[in-house]
């Protein structure tokens, strides 16, 4: 067996896990009738879709010649979305200021070669600047520093 | 007349001092995220989405109007400045434009487009007045069969125009219908698809979803294949003006381009980047001199910018009318409705006539406000663009976290963010599209319900679906599309079609 289109193939797979998953979870639906349906009849239609079509994608991309799939870049991916999650978890603890500036600092390091003090800088200014517009300006309900 | 009546009430209510400001500071800052290369109008929406939650709800919808206008314009100014198209819509503009703007005709295309797209807004509004109502009423005779069969027309569209595979684009539509049913079904109480997790029961949030999917996987996306440095053609103020050809060329362009636009954009499906693709076709096929296209046409700027335009401001009307989105941003506008409160629909005509009617008339202030903000200020706008993208895409980042807190304090809102931006950007490695499943998720509940009731109207029987005139019209409808698809001669024209970008 040979993969002509890594892409597709992957999607593929993808759509019939999806698919397989959704079919499994919402087995324990009641399926219903079209006259009755139940809260499982439209999901297991379309899981059941879902599945097919991945099936039908990766049959074809054993057959037809397709893009090679990107190689994945672990750097921009995994600084951005902790990022986020530091955020996240913080920022009711801490407030909005200090996880803002951790946020940025966090999503810099996405790329390499980064000015340590340019960013601290820039961090420092855009916390504030948010805190002026949400906090102040907006009125969004968020704690601004730590133990409120 | 009772149009102008409504229109006055319309113009009262949007030109409140307080909701003009909110209309120009969202078409300020839709143009400023517009004219970053790479944004276009869904990842701006959804960035932009939670400022507007604390206005009131025509304050917030006036603004999300404005920041879509503005998204739009900005993606122009880009593409004939630096031909880098920064939506969809505008890669045609990118073709004539960006020439035009290297023989020194930059401000010429500059000015065109703006003032073909003014035409075609201030049409686009007219087209709204006038026939929001009588489709309204229109509206009142469907049925459930006949919700669901618009629907299923609508996801096709989505489907023909999407970019790349047809078979990946329909498994994104289904994919974002699923999305969409999970939390608990209104019918029985029961929860499905939450995983015994509490913050799925009232289903998947929308921010978090929006933000993840375009927002943060376009800032990926940009750090993994930084785009390169592109030289920007710079124009000054005097060079503004077109000359008497160009105008006398595109003035019929622009009128054609308005007139298919409008019609283009209250379809299911359609929108404006069909439009300016399809506008940009028309152009170039009636021409006495197909020759120039591709060397700088000024047709090819004014035809297509008035289209985009024109079905940017007409595909509201499906929305408004049907509360039906028919396209991934005017399903972005319909989850903004709803979470402000608002239930789009006919309905929202009468309970709401200041809301409607506001609306309306805040698109065409707004476009006028375009103008004014682009025209004399070019120049600042070109000069964002020299901002170094290393401290941009922190801020957007810092914006879209903030965003999804402001509306819920729950943590879970950014696990599921995180979450989305995973699958995102796993769908952007694989090459399938997200947008289609946008408006699935948005249209699955609906779906679903409107299936549920027409099966439980007929008694289990699926021929309501083609006894009701109406949805046998759209079903018919939907089968011509999906044999367009199937058909090869069209497929190679879609084909063809994107590959231009």
């Amino acid at each position: 067996m040979v993969i002509k289109s890594p892409q597709d193939f992957g999607a593929g797979i993808l759509f019939i896990l999806f698919g397989a998953i959704g079919l499994y979870v919402g087995s324990d639906l009641t399926f219903g009738s079209a006259r009755n349906m139940g809260p499982g009849y439209f999901p297991m239609i379309i899981c059941g879709l879902i599945a097919l079509i991945g099936l039908i994608v990766t049959a074809k991309s054993l057959a037809i010649e397709g893009p090679a799939i990107e190689r994945i870049q672990f750097r921009p991916i995994i600084f951005i979305l902790l990022a986020i999650a530091a955020f996240g978890m913080l920022i009711a603890e801490i407030g909005a200021v200090i996880s803002s500036i951790l946020l940025i600092l966090f999503a810099a390091y996405a790329r390499r070669d980064v000015n340590l003090v340019e960013t601290v800088v820039f961090a420092v200014t855009t916390a504030a600047f948010v805190v002026i517009i949400f906090v102040y300006a907006l009125g969004q309900p968020m704690p601004v520093w730590w133990g409120r | 007349m009772e149009v102008f009546e409504h229109l006055a009430t319309g113009f009262m209510a949007a030109g409140s001092l307080e909701n003009l400001m909110f209309c120009l500071i969202g078409t300020v800052l839709g143009t400023l995220i517009g004219v970053l290369p790479g944004i276009g109008p869904i990842p701006a929406l959804a960035i932009l989405l939670p400022i507007t939650f604390g206005l009131d709800p025509l304050s917030s919808l006036i603004m999300l109007a404005g920041i879509y206008y503005g998204a739009q314009y900005g993606g122009s100014t880009t593409s004939i400045l630096v031909n880098m198209p920064g939506e969809a819509s505008s890669v045609v503009t990118c073709i004539e434009g960006h020439q035009m703007a290297r023989k020194g005709r930059a401000g010429a295309a500059l000015a065109i487009a703006a003032l073909g797209s003014f035409f075609a807004g201030t049409i686009g509004t007219v087209f709204i007045a006038a026939f929001g109502p009588p489709l309204a009423s229109i509206a009142q005779q469907f049925n459930s069969p006949d919700y669901f069969a618009l629907m299923l027309l609508g996801l096709v569209m989505a489907i023909v125009l999407a970019h790349g595979s047809v078979l990946k684009a329909v498994a994104m539509v289904l994919i974002g219908l699923l999305l969409g049913l999970v939390g608990t079904d209104i019918n029985t109480g029961l929860t499905r698809y939450t995983f015994s997790l509490s913050g799925l029961w009232e289903g998947i949030d929308f921010l978090p979803l929006v933000l993840g999917l375009f927002g943060i996987v376009e800032i990926i996306r940009n750090l993994e294949n930084p785009p390169p440095p592109r030289e920007t053609i710079s124009t000054r103020m005097r060079d503004l003006w077109p000359n008497k050809q160009e105008f006398r060329d595109s003035i019929p362009a622009a009128l054609r381009g308005t007139g298919l636009g409008s019609i283009l954009g209250i379809l299911p499906g359609g929108g404006a980047v069909l439009a300016s693709f399809a506008s940009y076709t028309l152009e170039k096929k009636i021409s006495k001199n197909p020759r120039k296209f591709g060397h700088g046409a000024v047709e090819g700027v004014a035809g297509p910018e008035s289209a985009n335009n024109a079905a940017a401001q007409t595909s509201f009307i499906p929305l408004l009318t049907l509360g039906i989105p028919s396209n991934p941003i005017m399903a972005i506008m319909m989850g903004a409705m709803i979470i402000q409160g608002i239930q789009p629909g006919a309905a929202v005509m009468t309970t709401r006539p200041d809301l409607f009617w506001g609306m309306v008339a805040s698109m065409w202030i707004g476009n006028l406000m375009l103008v004014v903000i682009n025209l004399p200020m070019i120049g600042i706008w070109v000069k964002l663009l020299s901002v170094p993208y290393r401290l941009l895409y922190p801020a957007i980042l810092l914006f879209c976290a903030i965003g999804v807190y402001s509306t819920s304090t729950e943590p879970f809102m950014m696990v599921l963010m995180i979450v989305f931006t995973v699958f995102g950007y796993l769908l952007f490695k694989l090459g399938c599209e997200p947008a289609p499943m946008v408006l699935g998720f948005i249209l699955g509940p609906l779906m679903e319900e409107n299936l549920r009731r027409s099966l439980v109207i007929s008694r289990g029987d699926p021929t309501i679906f083609i006894n009701r005139p109406i949805s046998a019209t759209l079903l018919v409808a939907t089968v011509l599309m999906l044999c367009l698809i199937i058909f090869p001669q069209f497929r190679k024209t879609r084909e063809e079609a994107f590959q231009e970008e």
